[in-house]
């Protein structure tokens, strides 16, 4: 009987291990306040009903999962403490804290992970939903501090599906009867999690302050965060340099920005933290409009685009570039498949043989900022080398969604999460079941190849790891032949503190895993 | 003394005038000048001015050329404000002329008229509409154009209402004209030493609009402008100053330029208000 | 006129404006591409058919235009602002709690550029042709003709980063606890960049203004008469030519002064002021158009506002002024 267990004790040498060793070897010093930075400012903080960047990141404080996962993306107890893979990998039983207590004093039971797994999410969490109603037979209490979760066959990921923006556990007592989504609580989110919210200043600040009654005894050491708003990039930039906000979360400055702020006195710099994110960034091509859907085309498209460039100057050497649809970062990676180097002459034959006659192609444009448009700007000259002309559409985010999923675009930028397993984050972008208008997430650009789709789905169920290996080594060699979408970049986004803030980012989620182990010197 | 000698004797003027001059000639001259694209990435980012004689205002970010921008950009901020303050003198002078001339009713509509586009915030209106029609020149100029023609009316109607009881133009009623006729012969010309002077300054606000509209990332992606240089800069001003710094100086200068010549114009034209001058 | 009948007359055409421009902006806000629910999802980076449902039916966004549109025009008629599903708070809540800001910004600023420019106006205006008219000239075109957000940029880079003088962002000193005057005087000096930097180019607008202003009224017969009769130059520029040339300038910051409570949106962006001009930068982003609305009717109204206090102003100063439409 296959069974993976996890002592509490695992967590603290892990923690350990990630601490840096200035911040091991002396003891977490209680009281301080950090000053953070989010952007754009969340639209609530109650983490079940908004997956928001934003909100993720401060919601963390305030909400926990069942588990949180280092950087190597191993499971680690949070609010369950162990858990068991029984059954041929069918029955998962999670062991959970005593004597944990809701922000609001009421006690936290099992009765609440299952009041949140099987009826609050399912009905409210877009990521949540498709599992629990395509995999999980069902979810019960056995006493109060054990849940169970039978499969109706194996799947591989459900641990990663427990982390706090996938499966934030929510107090029964205050939802269980309302219409969720117009609770008055949402606007005073009640949560298990190392901080309490304070205030929200519109505009200005989110407050949070120390759960006196939090369960894990002496944390957080922290006594406050603050959350600043601030929504100009270069001003965020000359906030930490005039010593208003502590730490710059990953994305809140330019990027070009990074390499001057690192040179400060007292500044630390680090890519950790987005182990499970492992952003993966590509132009997404649509198939069903002309020459884009001629594999011969995007292949000379590959070749044309100097990915180094994007890489070393567009995002200041942050990065890597891909081989394929799974990032290096992720599980079941393997670089055994074919591969584009920048090559101007190479790209200019197979456009040639593709037929392409000249035809302008839009190009429309990511509004995430400045260096997203350096890049559009970059690749268009790329382009324009092998004699493909590219025009760049620009609009706002609302604009972009919906061009996105109602397919209205010929070339896009994306840049999506892979949330530790490619039956989470990748399949979705390229398999068949996933072409549907009204998702700008899922498989907008039409591709469909059958053998691609029976590998994906094979590979989602498969028993043990190494039956998925092979699967997945498969499913990339064919994608990285067919040129789906054209893979760009593996992003890092550095986070930027001050270096007497310790024990920042001690997960595979960073900040988004909350301010509990931090400790200010 | 006459309009010509009054401007020639105004030396911020004058210098106003070879600056916009110098402005057009380059505007006019640039594709010759830099005949290959301004988007083109041809050096290594971040070098500084005269650090490289190939490139004597520098590279920007991504390592394009900045005076290639800088004169590339010349022709499309120029041509945004003509074109823009073209467009508003279309909206706003029929508006203005034949309120001032029917006066009454009419005079009443088309003044609520303009008065509403008035009372919306300008800028916040110019912000809504380019993000409804998508960034393009043809959106920043309709933007641009919608909020600026409400004081060209109010101008063109008072200067209208006081010419409507001129002896030439009751003299052009009595004989029979048509209205049409009698605006656009007898009173119009009379108002277009006034509508000149708010043109120049127009062109100017508006080059001054569409920079703060590339701010916010709502220039046209495929132009380079001036005010586009500065916003993507920006960032930088701190380590690299002269990305943001001279195109900067390059809005400034036409903003200038517009200004002293369209003073010029305005005591040149109007000499009633020259005498402090004389 | 009577002065009752004139304020009946003008806040009634003042009302018809407003509805008008209501549904005007409603109009114009839901042509724009996307609605909130695909922002939402956009953030998220998670979506699929339910969840973009789910939200389009609480945000009422599934009813036909035209119900929409009458819910939210009997709203008004009400007073009543909507809700922002976003926020989950009502409008008016969203609005009010970022009112104060903006008005002690925009009031600031506009004090400073009045003052400023009329009394640069005057003395550019006294002593024209000579160096310290240039010098007032100059100057003014060089605010004037800067582009707002870069002296917004430049300003913080030089005086809270090279010279540490001032506060670059935000309201107050976030988690001072600050109270009594130790908080105004903590507000006032975060007021002060955005504040000039907002101020500076209004500044220069009235300065020209005034300036031209008085030049004009320089040759009035009025002042040659005040002349001959002896009175010295500096009580003639004060109390016949200021007094005159003052009306227009007053006339064009009526006008502006309703402008800026909607309009400061580069300099609360930029200085993370928080105020409503960042609020409806933001609200159109995310078209939370419940709160976009909201944002463009106060600030409607208070042009309309400001314009008829500049009227009665206008009455005040000058007499002989029929109080017309």
């Amino acid at each position: 009987m296959p069974s993976l267990r996890i002592a509490t004790a695992a967590a603290f040498v892990s923690l350990l291990a990630l601490g840096s060793s200035a911040g091991w070897a002396q003891a977490p010093k209680r009281g301080g306040t950090v000053h953070a930075i989010v952007t754009p400012e969340p639209p609530m903080l109650m983490q079940g009903l908004s997956q928001t960047g934003p909100t993720n990141m401060v919601a963390g404080n305030i909400y926990e999962s069942l588990l949180r996962f280092d950087e190597k993306l191993n499971p680690q107890p949070s609010l369950a403490r162990s858990w068991e893979v029984t059954d041929g990998a069918k029955v998962y039983t999670f062991k959970l804290q005593p004597n944990v207590k809701w922000h609001d004093g009421k006690p936290f039971s099992a009765e609440d992970v299952v009041f949140t797994l099987d009826k609050f999410l399912r009905e409210v969490h877009p990521r949540w939903r498709p599992i629990a109603n395509a995999q999980v037979e069902k979810i019960e209490q056995l006493d109060a501090e054990t849940v169970r979760i039978t499969l109706k066959q194996p799947f591989g990921p459900l641990l990663f599906a427990m982390e706090v923006a996938s499966a934030p556990i929510v107090p029964k007592h205050v939802y269980e009867g309302t219409d969720y989504k117009a609770n008055p609580m949402n606007n005073t989110p009640i949560g298990t999690g190392p901080f309490k919210l304070k205030e929200w200043k519109r505009g200005s600040y989110i407050h949070l302050v120390r759960n006196e009654d939090y369960w894990i005894k002496d944390k957080p050491a922290l006594d406050e965060v603050f959350w600043q708003i601030i929504p100009d990039a270069a001003s965020r930039a000359v906030a930490y340099e005039t010593g208003k906000v502590d730490v710059l979360t990953g994305g809140s400055v330019d990027i070009f920005d990074v390499p001057r702020l690192a040179q400060l006195p007292n500044t630390c710099v680090t890519t950790k933290g987005w182990e499970m994110f492992a952003p993966h960034a590509w132009i997404t091509v649509n198939h069903r409009n002309g020459i884009l859907g001629n594999k011969q085309f995007r292949q000379g498209l590959m070749h044309a685009i100097d990915r180094e460039f994007g890489k070393d100057v567009v995002w200041n050497g942050y990065g890597k570039i891909p081989t394929g649809p799974i990032s290096s970062k992720t599980k079941f990676y393997s670089d055994d498949v074919k591969k584009y180097d920048y090559d101007v002459k190479k790209a200019r034959d197979l456009i040639k043989q593709s037929g392409y006659k000249g035809e302008t192609i839009k190009f429309l444009a990511l509004p995430y900022g400045e260096t997203w448009t350096r890049w559009a700007e970059a690749v268009k000259q790329n382009f324009a080398e092998v004699g493909v002309n590219l025009e760049i559409v620009t609009t706002d985010v609302p604009g972009w969604v919906q061009k996105t999923s109602d397919w209205d675009f010929d070339l896009t930028f994306n840049f999506l999460y892979q949330l530790g397993d490619p039956a989470i984050g990748v399949s979705r972008s390229y398999v068949s079941s996933n072409i549907a208008k009204g998702n700008p997430f899922g498989n907008v650009g039409g591709y469909s190849n059958p053998e691609a789709d029976k590998f994906f789905a094979d590979a989602a169920v498969a028993a043990t790891e190494a039956e998925r290996q092979t699967l997945y080594t498969k499913v990339q060699q064919i994608l990285a032949e067919d040129l789906p979408v054209l893979w760009l970049l593996e992003m890092d986004f550095p986070t930027i503190h001050r270096c007497n803030v310790k024990n920042l980012v001690t997960t595979a989620i960073g900040v988004n895993d909350g301010f509990r182990d931090a400790w200010k010197e | 003394m006459s309009g010509l000698a009054r401007f020639a004797r105004n030396r911020g003027a004058l210098i106003g005038l070879v600056l916009l001059v110098l402005l057009i000639a380059v505007a006019l001259l640039g594709p010759s000048l830099y005949p290959t694209s301004p988007w083109r990435l041809v050096g290594r980012p971040f070098m500084a001015p005269f650090a490289m004689d190939r490139f004597p205002l520098g590279t920007d970010t991504l390592g394009r050329d900045i005076a290639a921008g800088l004169v590339h950009g010349a022709r499309v901020s120029l041509l945004i404000g003509l074109v823009s303050t073209l467009v508003s003198l279309m909206i706003g002078v029929p508006v203005g002329a034949l309120a001032g001339y029917l006066g009454g009713v009419a005079d009443d509509l088309l003044m609520r008229f303009t008065e509403f586009f008035q009372t919306i915030p300008s800028f916040a209106l110019a912000i809504v509409i380019v993000a409804i029609l998508q960034p393009s020149l043809t959106s920043i100029v309709i933007a641009i154009a919608i909020v600026s023609w409400p004081p060209v009316a109010r101008l063109v109607r008072g200067e209208v209402m006081s010419l409507r009881s001129r002896e030439y133009v009751l003299a052009a009623v009595t004989v029979g004209q048509s209205t049409p006729r009698i605006i656009l012969t007898q009173v119009l010309p009379n108002t277009v030493a006034p509508i000149v002077v708010m043109g120049s300054l127009m062109v100017a606000s508006a080059i001054l609009l569409e920079s703060s509209l590339s701010f916010l990332g709502l220039g046209d992606p495929n132009l380079m402008t001036w005010g586009y240089m500065v916003g993507a800069g920006r960032t930088r001003l701190l380590d690299a100053w002269w990305i943001s710094f001279l195109p900067g100086l390059a809005i400034f200068l036409t903003v200038l330029a517009l200004n002293l010549v369209g003073e010029g114009l305005n005591d040149a034209l109007n000499p009633r208000l020259a005498r402090g001058r004389d | 006129m009577g002065l009752i009948r004139f304020l009946a007359l003008r806040l009634g055409k003042g009302i018809l404006v407003l509805f008008a421009i209501a549904v005007l902006n409603f109009l114009l806000v839901r042509a724009a591409p996307g609605d909130p629910a695909q922002v939402m999802a956009g953030e998220a980076g998670a979506a699929d058919a339910v969840f973009l449902e789910q939200l389009r039916e609480r945000f009422g966004l599934d009813r036909p235009l035209p119900e929409q549109l009458w819910v939210y025009i009997k709203g008004y008629s009400t007073l009543d602002l909507g809700f922002s599903y976003r926020q989950q708070r009502p409008v008016a809540e969203v609005i009010f709690e970022r009112l104060p800001a903006t008005l002690l910004l925009t009031g600031a600023a506009f004090g400073l550029s009045l003052v400023l420019g009329v009394v640069l106006g005057a003395l550019a205006a006294r002593r024209v042709g000579r160096a310290s008219d240039s010098a007032i000239t100059v100057a003014a075109l060089i605010f004037y003709a800067t582009p707002l957000f870069w002296i917004a940029l430049m300003s913080q880079v030089v005086f809270s980063l090279k010279l540490g003088w001032l506060p670059n962002v935000g309201y107050e000193t976030i988690g001072a606890n600050l109270t009594g005057a130790a908080r105004a005087l903590d507000i006032g000096r975060h007021l002060v960049l955005p504040a000039v930097t907002l101020g500076l180019f209004f500044t220069a607008l009235y300065a020209r203004m005034m300036r031209a202003s008085m030049l004009e009224v320089a040759g009035a017969d009025f002042v040659k008469t005040a002349h001959a009769k002896g009175l010295s130059p500096a009580v003639v520029t004060r109390r016949h030519m200021a007094r005159n040339a003052i009306l227009p300038v007053v006339t064009l910051a009526g006008v502006q002064a309703g402008q800026l409570v909607g309009g400061a949106v580069l300099t609360e962006t930029v200085f993370a002021w928080p105020g409503i001009g960042r609020l409806m930068y933001e609200a159109l982003v995310q078209r939370d158009y419940s709160v976009l609305l909201g944002v463009f009717f106060i600030s409607s109204a208070m042009v309309i506002l400001f314009n008829l206090v500049t009227d009665l102003l206008y009455r005040v100063v000058d007499p002989r002024i029929e109080g017309g439409a």
